[in-house]
């Protein structure tokens, strides 16, 4: 039986006294996709925001209610979580791919960098790990150092995704992370997220209906800023 | 919008173009027509040899070499005052200010920005007086308290420029290294300084050239004619834009006269060449960024 991952009581959220989220409540499950469908505008990548407090950058924002991560066996409120070991915990991929302009190498081992990891020889071995699970390992291998902007609109959502993985968060949150790719990179990103299921648990906000359908283990629609099992 | 006037408006945006380029070609062709003939070595160096000017092995006494000497340290200084600060201060306006606070903090940055350059250069002499009376007997209107006053007038240049393109980064910039667990810090120093950099250097490009031509602030801190190369911080010093303004203002001899257009296209000289460099490191930055291996 799968077990809860992230619980959420009550979540309101506010962009400038306008209420986005309202009383939000549900459950996320372990080591499993969850699709948030749901109309343009509605407040789903403000939830998936809400997740990992990325909202925190935009000003005139406010959330009241509660939402738990299960860390260590135990639920605690990622509002007492600091915030940089929540988004270490939480990782986040974004519907433009995203990735800084340096180098393939360098842009997977960013997070190490960040977290103070200075050993060459870990480095190396987690970013080819990292690379190989997002398969992108057997397409870069030869390309590690040129500049990650000129890889492929697909490439570099794996890119992306690989530097979400390489800190292996507990949660992975995508934000219509195949709606800028074409059909093929598309299912290649479906791919990689089926396979990422086994190793942490998966939230994606997605417009695709047949890709999401076939890869998700539960659809939930946002509707009138409430959750919905689809 | 109905074609007349479409075609107005398009007439006058040409023409607008047209007289401003215009306006600095006939300035500088002025300078030129009447600045090159008296334009040679001795109007720079004087009777002493331009090597021993230029090792500091004899001081030039007739000659515009140490003008040209204490504007450039001048820029430099001002300019290395100034960019921590307005850098540090822009970085705060854009990441850190509360929106509450942002109105007044821009309020006083206006107000700097507004105040006539002949004050900030009163407040220097004020600056200098104080000192003299409770810090040291020493301290007198000096390279250093013109220095102080000229960063001060070009913070402003600096901090918005650094403010305005920090804030016109796309959100999904700002937040990259934050959605991997980067701290603000972090956030500032790996990712966004760099996305930054040659945004913060055209700050900087804007801060040489006031630097390079104010004279109402250094007239009233330190400048003086015939004070040579400033030895240090607390020496007096020369300057291309007082010269300028000296030798126009009370010429004897026409020879006088052209010695002062030559000393404009000097000054012009210096700032091309601080321009230049300028532009060169801001390409280098933003090609740097772009193809960073």
């Amino acid at each position: 039986m799968k077990k809860t991952k992230i619980k959420i009581n009550g979540l309101n959220f506010f962009y400038q006294q306008k209420a986005i989220l309202k009383k939000l409540e549900g459950e996320f499950e372990e080591r499993a996709i969850t699709t948030i469908m749901g109309p343009s505008g509605i407040g789903k990548s403000t939830f998936l925001m809400v997740l990992n407090r990325l909202y925190e950058s935009i000003p005139n924002c406010r959330v009241e209610g509660k939402v738990e991560l299960k860390l260590d066996g135990r639920y605690i409120d990622i509002h007492k979580l600091p915030l940089t070991t929540l988004r270490k915990k939480v990782g986040m991929v974004f519907q433009i791919p995203n990735p800084l302009p340096m180098s393939v190498f360098k842009n997977v081992a960013f997070p190490l960098k960040l977290s103070g990891i200075k050993d060459g020889r870990v480095i190396e071995e987690k970013v080819e790990k990292a690379l190989k699970n997002a398969f992108l390992w057997d397409e870069v291998k030869d390309r590690l150092n040129d500049s990650a902007l000129q890889l492929s609109g697909g490439q570099q959502q794996r890119l992306c995704i690989a530097r979400a993985m390489i800190i292996e968060p507990h949660v992975l949150l995508l934000d219509e992370p195949t709606s800028s790719l074409d059909m093929e990179a598309a299912l290649k990103i479906g791919e990689l997220l089926e396979d990422l299921k086994q190793k942490c648990t998966l939230i994606i906000v997605s417009h695709y209906m047949d890709l999401t359908k076939r890869i998700s283990d539960r659809v939930l629609t946002l509707k009138d800023g409430r959750l919905e099992i689809s | 919008m109905n074609r007349p006037v479409e075609y107005t408006i398009t007439f006058f945006a040409w023409i607008s173009g047209i007289i401003l380029v215009a306006a600095i070609g006939m300035l500088i062709s002025f300078l030129l027509y009447k600045g090159i003939p008296s334009l040679n070595l001795s109007l720079v160096f004087g009777e002493t040899s331009p090597l021993d000017a230029l090792l500091i092995r004899k001081e030039v006494v007739d000659g515009l070499f140490p003008a040209i000497v204490g504007t450039t340290l001048l820029v430099l200084t001002s300019v290395i005052l100034a960019i921590p600060v307005g850098v540090a201060c822009g970085i705060y306006l854009a990441e850190y200010c509360k929106t509450r606070w942002k109105p007044l903090y821009n309020f006083f940055i206006d107000v700097l920005a507004g105040i006539p350059s002949i004050l900030v250069g009163l407040f220097g002499f004020a600056l200098s007086v104080f000192l003299h009376k409770h810090l040291s007997e020493h301290i007198y209107p000096c390279f250093l308290i013109s220095s102080l006053a000229l960063a001060c007038l070009v913070l402003p240049y600096i901090i918005r420029t650094t403010e305005q393109s920090l804030g016109n980064l796309p959100f999904s910039i700002k937040t990259t290294a934050l959605s991997l667990g980067a701290s603000r810090l972090q956030n500032i120093l790996f990712v966004l300084i760099p996305h930054n950099l040659s945004g913060i250097i055209s700050g900087i490009i804007l801060a040489i050239g006031r630097c390079a031509e104010d004279t109402a602030v250094i007239m009233l801190t330190g400048v003086v004619a015939m004070a040579g190369i400033p030895h240090s911080l607390l020496s007096q010093y020369e300057a291309l834009p007082f010269y300028i303004f000296h030798v126009s203002s009370s010429y004897n001899s026409q020879m006088e006269l052209m010695k002062g257009f030559g000393a404009s296209i000097i000054l012009l000289a210096i700032c091309i060449c601080l321009f230049t460099i300028s532009n060169i490191l801001k390409r280098m930055a933003a090609n740097r960024f772009a193809t960073r291996t």
